[in-house]
């Protein structure tokens, strides 16, 4: 296990240069530049270039930018926060911590609901439970983030005066209630969808209808059997999936008012601040990784039939 | 799990009343006037928030001051003007070259250091110096004796003409007479800035940082959150001063910044979706002030070569719809690139100074006088003539398609729908729109890769020429590629006399040359406005009509 994490970290190194290099190209490729605007004349712009060394050819550029990251130096940012460490942005503002408690909770949230959800309604299979829940998660993941965010700042920011609209640093319970509800609905119907249909899959087995026949309990059947087979496409969805959650969604964090990350995502690509589409396009890069490393493993403990070695050759 | 659930209600239920206490008996005002300022450094601060946020933190030699009239139906909100700041007065010279300020003595950096002349010559060769690399390293430019030079980088920033003769005087040599040289001596990029506490520290903007001269001060910074400000006690006018914080909510989400209004958490807000202006208007809660800026459409005169096709396609457009039907904020439909607001010596309305229909119909209404331009019909009519005249001679391939260029925008896209369709309508000439990211628009800008294309222009300080200079021939800005040399000749011209009966019809020439045949470079659309929401138990802000409120003396009325 030990060689094997060692060498997908090695790999990982590999993978995140080359992403590297394709993000520098494709963002100096694009047109416009960080320094654009209606008063920005071309000396201001060129005397720009030339103060953050934009006017160096792009190889030497990239170069200097795999060399500062070696030495833990994201640059600094060129609009969004003109001036300041791109690395003090992303880990000293509060900011990942932020999109991480709000990716994290509604995570949980997505798997301790969606999971049981679709349990239910596999177990129920045909009843009007099943219906319902088909009704429900089919709704919940055909409306769109900010619909459904703007609907309970309506409702329960302005009209019933229940929450603050300013989620702010989510310092108490209720500023996690509409962040989370919105950011979490889509995943806890997509997963109770994909349960569902694994775990109805697991159901038609052999093994289990083995079970049934040896007069294993239903509840033990579903919990035990079924569950534990039925979560591998689940954990094959929510791996990428957490490394997109927890590195901030914009909607939600605009509408609320979190200072997360999601804004640089997508803003620093509108600005062309290269530092931070860089830098967060590295973190992202390095958690989807990460998590898709975290898959592997968890494959193993939820099927012991599953040896990473193998899967490696 | 009850229990605990209880437990948790409670202790939330607990904070939020601390926290209510604590605030209560203060006069913390909320307010929000955009996101995340990029910067909030004054000599590199390029946006119209930054320069509020810069206007209630540092005090030039000249400042901002309110007068007692009202700009619309609201009562507590004030025009201002610019009246002595930091300078306790000033004399020119004979040949209005020479500006020698002398400074108050009561004047103090936050930590208690004196503000010197030194100071504002420091921050003045900042901005000019290329290495700052400044969006308004040119605003000094042939205005400052080799401001331009030293931007051009043909001499060092030392060389710019300001001078302190000593400690308390500060002595600026212009280029030639400069008509509205006081108000840019109010501009935020020229406040006083302290040499020791800038290269101090890598991030010298930190709360923990910052030495300002101004009223308040930052006193927390959560990014992408909140600015939290506090009086600052070594201003000289701090017994006077009104809020007991001032707390700047960065928001760029027009519902969530209206939900905070409306919940009553946030007292002023200057953004919300553009639909509910008529609601909040109705409901007491939305006035809309003046705003010099102009909405127009650069008309490519690469591409669309024949002034009479310019001409028709700027008399073509239904401008009272644009302001009733699309943008629905009080605008005022255009009748001249220079903003509705910019007076002339005699404190004339500049736009309509001229002529009362405005500089964009002053030479056609002498040139077409049987020409009815006083209604969209008659304009229409008059459009259709010139295109008409241009096509027969061949100057204009009526199957020509014009390529109409916006940046992501519900409102630009709306405009640029209804002028579409105006233009097909009237002219018949088939449009194509594109919707451009702001980065790649503006590049295509400067590459003038365009038909049509539009932007918005906001002055930055009250005189013509922030506006007609935009179309001199070579000027960064002039994006159409407009060119007349006599044009450029009245532009030089106005800038080098003094200010007065002369100057004006120097200016009001060119407005109306810039209109005349060969001209239409740009067809301006409409006046900007200000729209905001106050709540009424705010009393005593500050405007001014090139965009900054003022909210330093604001006061709380029962």
């Amino acid at each position: 296990m030990a060689s094997y994490i060692l060498k997908r970290i090695l790999a990982a190194i590999g993978t995140l240069l080359i992403i590297m290099a394709i993000t520098f190209f494709l963002m100096n490729a694009i047109p416009g530049n960080p320094f654009l605007s209606e008063k920005a004349s071309p000396q201001a712009i060129e005397l720009a270039f030339k103060k953050y060394g934009l006017d160096k050819p792009l190889i030497v550029q990239f170069r200097n930018y795999v060399s500062n990251y070696l030495h833990g130096d994201l640059g600094v940012s060129l609009k969004m926060q003109e001036g300041t460490d791109v690395a003090k942005i992303l880990f000293q503002q509060g900011k990942f911590d932020l999109s991480i408690k709000l990716g994290i909770s509604a995570l949980v949230l997505a798997v301790l609901i969606g999971i049981p959800l679709g349990c239910i309604a596999a177990y129920r299979r045909g009843t009007w439970l099943d219906g319902l829940l088909r009704v429900m998660t089919t709704v919940g993941v055909a409306i769109p983030t900010f619909v459904l965010a703007t609907l309970l700042l309506a409702v329960l920011a302005v009209q019933l005066r229940w929450l603050d609209p300013k989620s702010g640093s989510l310092t108490d319970f209720r500023s996690f209630i509409m962040p989370v509800i919105s950011l979490s609905s889509y995943y806890i119907c997509y997963v109770a969808k994909l349960t569902r249909t694994s775990m109805l899959d697991a159901i038609n087995q052999d093994y289990i209808r083995t079970a049934r026949a040896k007069g294993v309990k239903t509840r033990v059947l579903v919990l035990k059997h079924a569950l534990r087979n039925s979560l591998i496409p689940v954990i094959t969805y929510l791996g990428p999936v957490t490394a997109g959650i927890i590195t901030g969604s914009f909607v939600v964090e605009s509408t609320f008012q979190i200072p997360g990350l999601g804004k640089y995502f997508v803003q620093s690509v509108l600005n062309r601040d290269y530092p931070v589409i860089m830098a967060t396009t590295v973190v992202l890069s390095a958690l989807v990784i990460v998590m898709n490393l975290v898959v592997d493993i968890a494959y193993r403990l939820v099927d012991p039939r599953i040896t990473l070695t193998n899967r490696e050759g | 799990m009850k229990k605990i659930l209880s437990l948790i209600l409670a202790l939330c239920l607990g904070l939020a009343m601390v926290g209510a206490v604590a605030e209560g008996d203060e006069f913390v005002l909320n307010v929000c006037v955009a996101s995340e300022p990029e910067t909030i450094d004054p000599n590199l601060a390029n946006s119209v928030d930054a320069a509020m946020m810069t206007n209630h933190q540092f005090e030039n030699l000249m400042k901002y001051a309110m007068t007692d009239e009202n700009l619309t139906e609201d009562t507590t909100v004030f025009n201002t003007e610019v009246v002595l700041g930091q300078a306790a007065s000033y004399e020119v010279s004979e040949d209005q070259t020479v500006y020698t300020f002398t400074l108050r003595d009561d004047i103090f950096w936050s930590d208690g250091e004196p503000v010197k002349a030194q100071d504002f010559v420091y921050s003045w060769k900042r901005l000019v110096n290329p290495d700052t690399a400044s969006e308004y390293g040119y605003f000094l430019d042939h205005i400052v004796l080799n401001a331009a030079e030293i931007q051009a980088g043909e001499a060092d920033p030392d060389t710019l003409a300001i001078e302190a003769v000593d400690d308390k005087t500060v002595k600026i040599t212009l280029e030639s007479p400069c008509a509205y040289f006081l108000s840019m001596c109010a501009f935020p990029s020229l406040m006083p800035i302290r040499q020791d506490v800038v290269e101090g520290s890598e991030n010298w903007t930190d709360p923990a940082n910052i030495v300002v001269n101004g009223a308040y001060k930052v006193t927390e910074w959560v990014h992408d959150s909140y600015i939290r400000m506090e009086p600052n006690e070594k201003y000289y006018d701090y017994e006077n001063l009104g809020p007991d914080a001032i707390v700047w909510n960065l928001s760029d989400s027009e519902t969530a910044i209206l939900s905070s209004y409306q919940t009553g958490a946030w007292q002023f807000v200057d953004s919300f979706p553009t639909d509910m202006i008529e609601t909040l208007r109705e409901s007491g809660d939305c006035f809309i002030n003046p705003y010099v800026g102009t909405y127009y459409l650069y008309l490519n005169c690469l591409k669309i070569e024949d002034w009479r096709v310019r001409a028709a396609l700027t008399l073509a457009i239904d401008r009272d719809n644009i302001v009733e039907n699309v943008t629905q904020g009080g605008q005022v439909p255009a009748t001249g690139l220079v903003a509705s607001g910019i007076l002339d010596s005699a404190g004339n309305d500049f736009a309509y100074g001229n002529s009362e229909l405005g500089d964009m119909y002053a030479w056609l209404s002498e040139a077409y006088p049987e020409a009815d331009l006083e209604t969209y019909s008659g304009r229409c009519e008059l459009a259709q003539e010139l295109y008409q005249a241009a096509v027969d001679e061949g100057a204009w391939d009526p199957d020509t398609t014009i390529v109409y260029n916006f940046n992501t925008s519900d409102t630009h896209k709306a405009i640029a729908e209804a002028v579409g369709s105006d233009w097909q309508t009237v002219l018949g000439i088939n449009i194509t729109l594109q919707n451009q990211e702001w980065a790649t628009y503006t590049n295509g800008l400067g590459e003038h890769s365009f038909g049509v294309a539009r932007l918005g222009w906001i002055a930055d300080y009250n005189d013509a020429v922030t506006y007609l200079e935009l179309m001199v021939t070579g000027q960064s800005n002039n994006y159409g590629v407009f060119s007349n040399p006599e044009y450029d000749d009245l532009i030089v011209k106005a800038k080098a006399t003094l200010p007065g009966a002369e100057r004006d019809e120097i200016l009001y020439e060119a407005a109306e040359l810039l209109y005349s045949e060969g001209g239409f470079p740009v067809a301006p659309l409409y006046f900007y406005t200000q729209p905001y929401c106050k709540v009424s138990t705010v009393d005593n802000v500050g405007f001014t009509s090139l965009g900054y409120f003022f909210f330093q003396y604001a006061t709380e009325v029962a």
